[in-house]
């Protein structure tokens, strides 16, 4: 019984951040789960490393929030954190779909879970590197705190 | 005839297979569901804008929060996060029965059936007359379907709001978000929220009216099955209180 419980009522992990996400809370949300049935949703992180020693090497690199994404194929790992491997990491995923599968790269949707105290730059410069490869669609995530 | 013997299954191992299969699910699955807030960003253009658009103060509801994560709404500044969704309800509705030209909301415009009909043939006449141009470019055949295409959206909706005017919002007004580089995601997420807290509050008040019921109800029944009229009704929420949103890139 609570084998099947489980197996009905959780979804899977899309992957485990390096960094630390505290999201916001706010309301009247909509509910990302149908589309990632259909994954058409990447998912990014932005938040401080978790691990001090490596918080610590980057803030003295004036860089305190660090973005996560998964699956970046041949990056090094300081290339991992940078804007600038979004565009590579976005058409990295989109174009490991088959043909037939994937829907255009317009419709796929990009969510962006930062921390809290993340700066609303950072948002900005993700969206702008989402425009020019013309990923049009974003979500800012939130823990929704209405009660329904 | 001697009665075969049915040969036993061992069962005993069942329990732990299960068991095992259970802390599998247990450890590689969240129970938390994934909510965010959903944005388009703006397509990219190359053409050089020379002269910006020139937009009435009164059609823009303006968000803007600086690096201190202090508030204005509407060049008033706010203490209270929570309150920005009331005024931003308060710049959809104030209008929207009477036109008072003297204050500082957007006006609504109201038209008729036979206006938006003899608009629909209009329009219908013009697309027609393109296609049938010479060396006409394919984006304007796009843009002039595109216009019949809303004044039928439009018949729609009038049709369905059952009233004799269809009220439709100055189509420059927009709710504005401006932050800055050091604004808080947390504020930014807020903002986020309050913008569709409220207009959740308008389409419900709108739906109670019109449907008698409630918007999150529409929606919930119109995510589950998309045939059906709910598209419609949703359709004519939309086109009374759009969420037309500008986030503002920010230069500081």
């Amino acid at each position: 019984m609570l084998l099947f419980f489980f197996m009905v009522a959780t979804t899977s992990k899309e992957s485990d951040p390096t960094v630390k996400v505290t999201s916001p809370e706010g309301v009247k949300t909509s509910d990302m789960t149908p589309y990632k049935q259909r994954s058409e949703i990447d998912f990014m992180y932005v938040g401080k490393p978790i691990n001090p020693a490596r918080a610590r090497k980057y803030e003295e690199m004036g860089m305190e929030y660090l973005l996560f994404m998964d699956n970046v194929a041949q990056s090094t790992p300081d290339d991992l954190y940078s804007i600038n491997a979004i565009r590579r990491w976005k058409l990295d995923k989109f174009e490991s779909k088959p043909d037939n599968m994937r829907k255009p790269i317009t419709d796929v949707i990009t969510c962006i879970k930062a921390d809290k105290g993340a700066p609303s730059g950072i948002i900005f410069d993700i969206r702008k590197e989402l425009q020019e490869i013309d990923a049009l669609k974003v979500a800012y995530a939130v823990r929704d705190n209405s009660n329904i | 005839m001697a009665k075969r013997d049915i040969p036993e299954i061992n069962a005993g191992s069942m329990a732990d297979i299960a068991f095992l299969l259970l802390i599998f699910f247990l450890v590689t699955t969240t129970m938390d569901k994934d909510q965010a807030y959903l944005r388009d960003i703006p397509k990219k253009i190359e053409v050089v804008i020379t002269e910006p658009v020139k937009v009435e103060e009164r059609n823009i509801c303006a968000i803007r929060a600086n690096d201190q994560n202090q508030l204005m709404v509407r060049k008033e500044v706010m203490s209270n996060p929570d309150d920005i969704s009331e005024r931003i309800v308060e710049w959809f509705t104030t209008n929207e029965k009477v036109n008072d030209v003297t204050n500082n909301f957007p006006l609504y415009s109201r038209i008729s059936m036979d206006q938006i009909n003899a608009g629909l043939s209009a329009a219908d006449a013009d697309l027609a007359a393109t296609e049938n141009t010479p060396n006409v470019s394919n984006d304007m055949i796009m843009y002039k379907e595109k216009v019949v295409q809303e004044w039928a959206a439009k018949k729609q909706a009038l049709a369905l709001y059952g009233k004799k005017n269809l009220p439709e919002i100055h189509f420059q007004a927009h709710i504005r978000i401006e932050v800055q580089k050091g604004t808080d995601y947390e504020l930014f997420a807020k903002i986020q929220s309050e913008v569709e807290e409220a207009l959740f509050t308008v389409r419900d008040n709108a739906a109670k009216q019109i449907f008698n019921e409630s918007y999150g109800v529409i929606k919930r029944r119109y995510s589950l099955d998309e045939k059906g009229e709910d598209k419609a009704k949703l359709d004519l929420l939309k086109f009374l209180y759009p969420d037309r949103i500008i986030e503002v890139t920010p230069k500081r």
